[in-house]
């Protein structure tokens, strides 16, 4: 383009008002550019000497624009077009950088997926598949909630992947030669991206799939361990009062040999309680919380901590005091599992 | 000579030029140049915006002329309002540098 055009529009594009107006200004100051380019080469300068010498004594584009926005206002979109065209510019220069660019962050997250995939079929599935054969995850609950097909998609995609992996690899690896081979197109860059891109969106759907069908199955079956629990739960809460209880007379018997067995018997049994889901299990619509009960059982633990101190020591009437204290603390718990077992 | 002090005239020197007779920017550019026998050294880009200021203010008018030459030439020049303008502008002017000589006189002595 022409110096002259390109000064003017570095000072006319962002120049507000109607375009007419804005016509106008650019015509004006082609005019004066034009005479003082005339008078330049009257004195005899060479034309592109005269037209830099014009424009230099006009003042540089940023201040003349700047000082015609501030008559003329400033036009938004101008300025927004004017970004996009250097943008565009700068970028259309720089067109190898990007497709790379694109290219090896595309590599990068069809690697990273299909790492994450071999790490989910060789380490977590196998899991998976050990809880569903140990009964912890119910395929009854799965079924009745029609989400049979996760197990069986997780089983599948296990024996694809187990299979023809290799398969799979060499294939991809030959349409991609014959791409490269025989693909002339232009657009070949672009082509290879949307592959790329497809593959990579592909693959992020079977993790999210597999990844989903292991956690909503977990979810839906993990209820029964609940009813699973209480018996144990109730066992335990039996053995607690079966043990304390025998305490209390090998206490005022002086027998500390068995008062120490059946304390030792009471505390592994509450130890084993506070364990895992046992002591939720006991709980049901109605209070206690599994909160409260934990809150109940700690209290409990303190109070046959007592106990057994005190047994330790031959004392009984602390002993007895802290026995009655723990029958206090306990009897939430008790409740609970005489309630649930109903 | 300093450009500050030219911003602050250059509106005078538009409409006391224009008083003479229509100009078109680039004339008008010259004749300063001209008349002040180089003394203003300026960035002529600044003569538009000053003219398109004057314009809307209503005390200049410009209109696109075609010369024979095919070259089209905005001419401008005074309004009644402009005329007013410029009478008051001189007046303020003549009373600054009254004002101003009369500072430089006590500080350095009459010529």
């Amino acid at each position: 383009m022409d110096p002259l055009e390109r000064y003017l529009d570095q000072v006319c594009r962002s120049i507000g008002g109607p375009r007419p107006l804005r016509d106008h200004v650019r015509q004006e100051l082609r005019e004066h550019l034009h005479d003082a380019a005339a008078r330049h080469r009257a004195a005899g300068l060479s034309e592109e000497a005269a037209v830099a010498q014009a424009l230099a004594e006009f003042g540089r584009p940023e201040q003349v624009r700047s000082e015609l926005e501030a008559t003329h206002g400033h036009r938004a979109m101008a300025v927004v077009i004017d970004t996009a065209l250097r943008w565009k510019e700068s970028t259309m220069r720089a067109k190898w950088l990007w497709a790379t660019g694109a290219h090896l962050g595309l590599a990068v997250v069809i690697a990273l997926e299909a790492l994450f995939l071999t790490f989910l079929v060789m380490f977590i599935v196998p899991k998976f598949k050990k809880l569903m054969a140990d009964g912890i995850i119910d395929p009854a609950v799965l079924d009745e909630q029609g989400a049979m097909w996760m197990p069986h998609f997780l089983g599948n995609l296990a024996a694809v992947t187990g299979n023809y992996t290799t398969h799979l690899v060499l294939g991809a690896a030959v349409l991609w030669g014959l791409f490269e081979w025989r693909v002339k197109s232009e657009n070949k860059s672009l082509m290879r991206l949307t592959v790329m891109g497809g593959a990579a969106v592909k693959l992020l759907a079977v993790i999210v799939i597999a990844t989903g069908s292991m956690v909503v199955s977990f979810c839906l079956a993990m209820p029964a361990m609940g009813p699973m629990a209480r018996p144990f739960a109730a066992e335990q809460v039996a053995t607690i009062d079966t043990s304390v209880a025998a305490v209390e007379p090998a206490v005022a018997k002086q027998d500390w040999t068995a008062a120490t067995e059946q304390a030792d018997r009471a505390s592994a049994a509450l130890a084993r309680l506070t364990v895992g889901p046992a002591l939720a299990s006991l709980t049901g619509r109605e209070p206690p919380t599994a909160d409260e009960l934990r809150t109940q059982t700690r209290s409990a633990q303190d109070h046959l901590r007592a106990v057994r101190q005190a047994v330790a020591e031959k004392d009984a009437g602390r002993a007895t005091a802290a026995l009655a204290e723990f029958r206090t603390a306990f009897a939430p718990v008790r409740e609970a599992a005489s309630r649930s077992g109903k | 000579m300093d450009t500050e002090l030219l911003k602050g005239t250059l509106s005078l020197l538009i409409l006391s030029l224009l008083s003479r007779k229509a100009m078109y920017g680039y004339e008008i550019a010259a004749t300063v140049h001209r008349d002040t026998d180089g003394a203003f050294q300026w960035r002529e880009g600044s003569l538009y915006p000053a003219l398109h200021k004057l314009e809307q203010a209503g005390l200049i008018a410009g209109e696109w002329e075609e010369k024979e030459t095919g070259r089209k030439r905005r001419y401008y020049r005074l309004t009644a309002t402009g005329r007013a303008a410029l009478a008051e502008k001189t007046a303020a002017w003549a009373e600054l540098c009254r004002a101003v000589n009369r500072v430089l006189e006590v500080s350095n002595g009459p010529a």
